[in-house]
């Protein structure tokens, strides 16, 4: 058929002089999904540094001390260790990709952080993802004067913009107010007060011992409009500065909150149902095993319980990876779930924020 | 000892339709994708109050109800059919150079044909005669594609397939903005006029024009997600998170795959998803046959795509956007926009597609979910150092926004959220060489005339499936998976 076309001669001779591509695309393909997002970086602790009683930051390298993927201040990385995983942010300045700097603060009754804390050495070697998150500086519209209320080790995020700014000069105006529970709580306060010292556009306010009212911030960071504000830090500090900062007239739009974890208490949700006892057990089975876990236990934690991993980086309900399919049962998904509107018709919900309300088959 | 009766690699379009294809038609079929959600391409995700189509901007090919030759039948024989809740556009599009042309194309021929008499006056026979050409082109080249013998052909199909687009439009139309407001969807296609030949210009246009530009509610991620779900409810098996590493052979044969935790699976049959490129650089214990290794070196790594995904606070109307899709381009010079996607020069042109319009149900009340699309080609980026890269995307993404002012100004005041995708986002969701998002560059050279790599993959037990071994868009994949699993299967039936 084709010698009937008109043109055939001139495009096979297109073909036939053509250089040939001999380029390897699988190699090459690799290299570049690998140079921004590995799946997987094999890293080493270069050197633990003590900030404050509590607060440690592990300095993380590759073992061929080549530069790591770039990130967006205030993004993070999925550290594998006792059998789970944790998002951690980076502290260090993106301006500097020899390492990722993790800030770990010890909680009471925080598995993960104490457990980094109390094992993690120089010289260790650790796994994480490539750096992930949507909490971070969009000069498309976040506009370059923004204000940060950060609680506790919620300033790892923050510190890493300010040495973004610092180290890439950039003009951006940034106020952090800044929470913390006693004057030897305060992380990296020598070089957050150096930093703020020659420059105007950075502004620290450090706020010792108390909460981060409406009066505090206004009085602080002044009139609001405009600027974005950003939040990091304890669960409990997300839903009181909506309403501080709500108080103060600004839109929600003009606020971004960090991934905050799953809900320690699920039941309060307007959508648990009544009477049921997130205490109680109920059998969950997955990956050709079951198991019992009680209903107030998200079951991506339960999973990793017995042993099973998914993939999983957020563990907030947003990144969606840990996403799973309910074959039979019923789960309460969190308000925290960003499911795809698809998800629910079809059983799908984030396993990081759904707990089992009745025995459950999932497909992983 | 098979654990399959076939592999599928990757969840893309093809992917998809061809598991569930050969799992509904009884072949034991495992489908591997390395991302945890089906899709490829067809996929959404969430930021913020908005979820975010990432790809489809019209589904070709669906039509009215009770059409035929249209989409509906394969979404039934996948099983889907009354899953899918479609939502009609009702224009083609809204085509716009600043200060030149700015034109509405309804999706009907007659009130396109006087949508353009009144915008372009003087011209109505001859888009009569280019719009008569485009379907009678489109008729043959189906009929020749399907073995109608050719002395059966109206030799017009000889003429005018292989001739580039542009030199069709000259030779109907004088007006330089009468020809790009129709040869537009060359951007869909990633080749311009000049290159692109006229049967496939005219086969996309016929497609929009008579079975409708179409989305669907919930995206195409509720399309990847109720394939799948057909193909699991035939008891198909599937792995998330899983990549293939290597195709196993043996003889010359394929026997399996190896999975990306080491683990090797064995069947006799594999459809791969994935780009030829990649596909066959993973063929393990066997040369590339000579034939392949030829056909692949004279065919170019295809464009692919710098996007702007974005949830905006304010209704389409009260943005300035009036059509679901709406084209804007600085100028007519086609070949100067072409010319602009191989460097981080300011974009020319941008598709726009505003889900809101007609609403899929990806932005609340009152607000709107849009993307911005400009095609670029991966190696615009070689130059950026990963230490330069955020910043060099957000520069390059303000370009886009810069040639959106002109329909949508202050468009910036309403974002609520964006994320930027640039080639080489596409590259990690897609595995695809220069992230290239229709396949090779679909010039002249490519084509079934030309490239035949869906009926001859030179490997007994390989098949493909997918824009690498045909054409690009939702439609063709979709319908190339179906196509490549029931050959799949008639080849089986006849070895029993």
């Amino acid at each position: 058929m084709r010698h009937l076309y008109d043109g055939v001669p001139d495009i096979l001779a297109e073909i036939e002089t053509r250089a040939p591509d001999t380029s390897d695309h699988l190699a090459e393909t690799a290299r570049i999904v690998d140079l921004h997002h590995p799946r997987r970086l094999a890293l080493t602790v270069a050197e633990v540094i003590v900030e404050t009683p509590t607060t440690r930051t592990f300095r993380l390298r590759r073992a061929d001390g080549e530069d790591l993927p770039p990130f967006l201040a205030g993004q993070y990385v999925g550290v594998f260790t006792d059998g789970t995983s944790r998002p951690l942010a980076i502290s260090s300045s993106p301006a500097r990709l020899d390492h990722y700097d993790l800030t770990v603060r010890r909680v009471p009754g925080g598995r993960i952080s104490n457990h980094l804390i109390d094992t993690l050495a120089a010289g260790d070697q650790v796994t994480t993802t490539g750096p992930m998150g949507t909490f971070h500086h969009n000069p498309l519209f976040h506009g370059e004067d923004v204000v940060f209320l950060a609680g506790g080790s919620g300033v790892a995020p923050a510190m890493s913009m300010i040495r973004d700014i610092v180290d890439h000069g950039l003009d951006r105006r940034f106020h952090l107010l800044y929470g913390s529970r006693d004057e030897q709580d305060i992380i990296f306060r020598d070089e957050l007060d150096r930093i703020a010292a020659g420059r105007p556009r950075i502004r620290i306010d450090h706020v010792i011992g108390d909460l981060l009212t409406a009066g505090t911030i206004r009085d602080l960071a002044g009139p609001l409009e405009g600027r974005m504000v950003y939040v990091c830090g304890p669960q409990a500090l997300y839903p009181y500065a909506l309403e501080q900062l709500t108080a103060l007239g600004h839109a929600r739009r003009r606020v971004r909150f960090e991934a905050n974890g799953a809900p320690a208490r699920p039941e309060e949700q307007a959508h648990w149902p009544a009477g049921v006892d997130p205490v109680e057990e109920v059998i969950v089975t997955a990956g050709g095993r079951s198991f019992r876990s009680p209903r107030g236990r998200p079951l991506l934690d339960a999973l990793e319980d017995h042993g099973i991993r998914p993939e999983a980086a957020c563990r907030s309900g947003e990144c969606s990876l840990c996403r799973v399919r309910v074959v039979k049962g019923r789960v309460h998904t969190a308000e925290e779930a960003r499911l795809r509107l698809s998800d629910e018709r079809f059983g799908y919900t984030h396993s990081c924020v759904a707990y089992p309300l009745t025995d459950l088959d999932l497909d992983l | 000892m098979s654990d399959f009766d076939a592999i599928v690699i990757g969840a893309g379009n093809a992917g998809l339709s061809a598991a569930a294809t050969l799992q509904r038609a009884g072949a034991r079929t495992l489908l591997v994708e390395r991302h945890n959600v089906p899709g490829g391409c067809a996929t959404s995700f969430r930021r913020g109050r908005y979820e975010f189509e990432v790809a489809l901007h019209q589904l070709s090919g669906v039509g009215l109800e009770g059409q035929a030759f249209s989409l509906r039948g394969l979404f039934d024989s996948l099983g889907v059919g009354d899953k899918l809740e479609f939502v009609q556009e009702h224009d083609l599009y809204r085509f716009k150079v600043p200060g030149q042309v700015d034109v509405t194309l309804p999706a009907d021929r007659a009130a396109a044909i006087e949508t353009l008499e009144e915008a372009f006056p003087g011209n109505r026979s001859r888009v009569e005669k280019f719009l008569d050409l485009v379907s009678n082109v489109t008729i043959l080249q189906i009929a020749a594609m399907r073995g109608t013998s050719p002395e059966q052909i109206d030799p017009v199909l000889f003429r005018y397939g292989l001739r580039p687009s542009k030199d069709v439009l000259d030779e109907h139309f004088d007006d330089p903005g009468l020809k790009a407001a129709l040869g537009v969807y060359w951007t869909y296609l990633g080749q311009p006029p000049s290159k692109l030949a006229f049967q496939d210009l005219a086969l996309t246009l016929f497609a929009y024009l008579e079975f409708k530009p179409w989305h669907i509610r919930g995206g195409s991620q509720a399309m990847s997600t109720a394939i799948l779900d057909s193909f699991l409810a035939a008891g198909g098996q599937v792995r998330f998170n899983t990549a293939v590493s290597a195709i196993l052979t043996e003889g010359g044969q394929v026997l399996g795959v190896r999975l990306d935790d080491g683990a090797e699976v064995i069947a006799p049959d594999v459809v791969s998803n994935a780009s030829l490129p990649i596909t066959y650089g993973m063929l393990e214990n066997m040369d590339v046959p000579a034939a392949v290794r030829d056909d692949l070196a004279t065919r170019r790594i295809g464009v692919s795509g710098f996007a702007l995904h974005m949830g905006l606070d304010a209704t389409p109307a009260e943005l300035g956007f009036t059509t679901s899709t709406t084209f804007v381009n600085l100028d007519t010079d086609d070949d100067r926009i072409h010319a602009s996607w191989h460097s981080l020069e300011p974009a020319r042109g941008v598709c726009v597609s505003s889900y809101d319009v007609a609403p899929i149900g990806f932005a609340p009340a009152g607000a709107t979910h849009v993307s911005l699309v400009t095609l670029q080609y991966a190696h615009a980026w070689d130059g950026v150092p990963p230490s330069d890269y955020h910043r060099a995307k957000f520069a390059y993404a303000q370009t886009l926004l810069d040639v959106v002012e002109h329909v949508a100004p202050g468009i910036r005041d309403a974002i609520e959220e964006v994320d930027v995708a640039t080639p080489r986002t596409m590259a990690r969701y897609l595995g695809h060489p220069g992230g290239a998002i229709y396949g090779y560059d679909q010039d002249r050279t490519e084509g079934w005339l030309f490239r035949d790599s869906e009926r001859r993959p030179h490997v007994p037990g390989l098949h493909l499936a997918g824009s690498w071994a045909g054409m690009g868009g939702f439609q063709p994949t979709l319908e190339a998976g179906a196509r490549v699993a029931r050959r799949l299967m008639r080849r089986k039936e006849s070895v029993r």
